[in-house]
């Protein structure tokens, strides 16, 4: 029953963490920059929404929306202005600075913003379906709101997988991927690309945060933590499979519940870095850290 | 624009030159003169390609000064000139894939220098040196993505005729469909560049340097299948590094030294 329940517990966080990867590698494949910020947009979903139901009185539903606009236009605006000028000049700018530093600082400025305006205190938004944990029989228990999580994260997932394998918009994000002045040779334009997959990634993090939060809460520098781990089952996919990170993803969410479970939560990080210089060690091939020939 | 006699005559040699009969049927059925062409009229006095001062640089380096030539809607033009004097910079300042000034026209249209889907959309398309295809993308998905300039439906690309007409043109790559870009062979890698170019359905089909690499049967197949290009009403530029095959087929040569044209 214990396992059993963890399993689930872990489910929903892997679900996070799966399209929260899924989103790192999809963007890394078109803009070669890691969105170490991803988690950062769930924090200030969750905190906005609560800020605006619990303190201004708003009703969810415009609270909700009223968010997503904002972290729609904070990442159109970041995309123009910061990412605009290291990739859309005359010389594209690319590198370890540009791959982890131009989102490592946005980071630090959402979560600098996030304390100033919501204080250092746990909070959560309101539970969109609220009531008792739903019993899935023999002793087996899942909140409402992880319900959601998954369901949404399938959704994610499905139309994810949809888009890329049975679309032209789809198969050009590929190209981005695979081969960025190819990519342009076709006219398709990697930046409409990279501004589009940003904000797509930051609203559906934003979701995420509102809709988890009700669980976990969430304090101004929550975000750093779901980031990290989105970037290690990112990273197990090598940043170039989706489809990869989503399975790396879920089994990092079950792996972290067990050992919270049976060992301690305070390990748990410590096993999956150690995880993950294993999987460097043993098979850099499937990380990305190998040459690909033209 | 006329071809001139000696051009025409050494054509006429190659075009017996096929170095595999098994094609000849498929692209006599497909590569009839376009029905199209020239469907679209070029505005008066205006050529397919006209080019003024275009120049491009890479950081302070210079590759390019003050170009400029015109392409008549027909011709098969030969970019040529040694290897780094800036031939392959014209095409891509053309395409508008690096930095350039200067003014580049496509059948009267000025063209933006920071829009890279005007030139495909408005019928230039480039097969760039070195194919720059995507490895891990099968043969059709690449060859499909050469659709993207016209239309965002997958569906749409895959049926146009353009999209089929460019299939039949390589009839060895139908088994190959499904397999990754990547793993094919250099010539193979070619025919899937040159396909994916013809799947914009271009009026104007860039070649850069169509045969770097390629061993000699390979590179006789590729000029054939330019010769049919060029034959079903497109406008050829070719940019060779040793002109002797691209003088055989083309009707006019524009010579590079240093980014400079010395002969138009």
């Amino acid at each position: 029953m214990k396992l059993g329940n963890l399993i689930i517990s872990g489910i929903v966080t892997g679900s996070i963490y799966a399209s929260f990867a899924a989103c790192v590698a999809l963007w890394y494949r078109v803009s070669n920059i890691l969105n170490l910020a991803v988690g950062d947009f769930a924090m200030l979903g969750a905190l906005g929404v609560d800020n605006l139901v619990r303190v201004h009185h708003w009703k969810l539903a415009p609270a909700i929306a009223a968010m997503l606009a904002a972290v729609a236009v904070g990442a159109y605006v970041y995309d123009r202005i910061v990412l605009g000028l290291a990739q859309d000049g005359r010389t594209r700018q690319e590198g370890i600075v540009v791959t982890f530093f131009f989102t490592f600082a946005l980071s630090f400025f959402i979560e600098g913003i996030a304390e100033l305006l919501y204080g250092t205190d746990v909070h959560a938004a309101p539970a969109i379906w609220s009531g008792q944990s739903l019993s899935l029989g023999g002793g087996l228990h899942v909140d409402r709101a992880g319900v959601l999580v998954v369901a949404f994260a399938a959704v994610v997932g499905v139309t994810l997988a949809l888009v890329l394998r049975g679309t032209l918009q789809g198969k050009a994000i590929e190209a981005c991927g695979e081969n960025f002045f190819g990519a342009r040779i076709v006219g398709i334009d990697n930046r409409k690309y990279r501004r589009l997959l940003f904000i797509v990634s930051a609203l559906l993090a934003c979701v995420f945060g509102i809709l988890e939060s009700p669980i976990t809460g969430y304090t101004y520098d929550s975000g750093a933590a779901i980031s990290l781990t989105g970037f290690i089952a990112a990273a197990f996919a090598g940043f170039q499979k989706p489809g990869k990170a989503v399975v790396a993803g879920l089994g990092i969410g079950i792996v972290e519940a067990l050992l919270g479970g049976y060992v301690s939560a305070n390990y748990a990080d410590t096993i999956l870095y150690a995880l993950l210089a294993a999987a460097v060690l043993i098979r850099p091939g499937a990380m990305g850290l190998d040459v690909v020939p033209e | 624009m006329p071809k001139s006699p000696p051009f025409c005559a050494i054509r006429d040699v190659l075009a017996g030159d096929n170095i595999n009969g098994a094609y000849d049927g498929a692209m006599a059925r497909s590569w009839a003169p376009r029905a199209d062409a020239g469907a679209e009229p070029v505005r008066d006095g205006a050529s397919a390609l006209a080019i003024s001062n275009l120049s491009v640089t890479y950081g302070r380096v210079a590759a390019v000064h003050d170009v400029s030539f015109e392409v008549a809607e027909g011709d098969c033009v030969a970019l040529i000139g040694p290897n780094g004097n800036g031939k392959s910079s014209i095409v891509m300042g053309i395409a508008g894939l690096v930095h350039r000034r200067g003014r580049v026209e496509i059948f009267g249209r000025p063209a933006p220098a920071d829009d890279v889907s005007f030139m495909p959309r408005h019928g230039f398309t480039l097969v760039p040196e070195r194919r720059q295809l995507y490895p891990q993308l099968s043969v059709a998905d690449n060859i499909v993505l050469g659709g993207f300039s016209r239309t965002r439906s997958l569906r749409r690309a895959r049926a146009s005729d353009a999209h089929r007409q460019a299939l039949e043109l390589f009839p060895e790559l139908s088994d190959r469909m499904k397999q990754k870009a990547g793993t094919l062979s250099g010539g193979e890698q070619q025919m899937v560049a040159i396909a994916r170019g013809l799947a914009a359905d271009p009026r104007i089909l860039a070649v850069d340097e169509p045969c770097l690499g390629l061993a000699e049967t390979v590179s006789r197949r590729v000029y054939d299948v330019l010769r049919r290009i060029h034959e079903s009403g497109r406008t050829l530029l070719i940019v060779e590094e040793s002109p002797v095959r691209a003088l055989q087929l083309a009707t006019r040569q524009v010579e590079v030294r240093n980014g400079v044209v010395v002969r138009a």
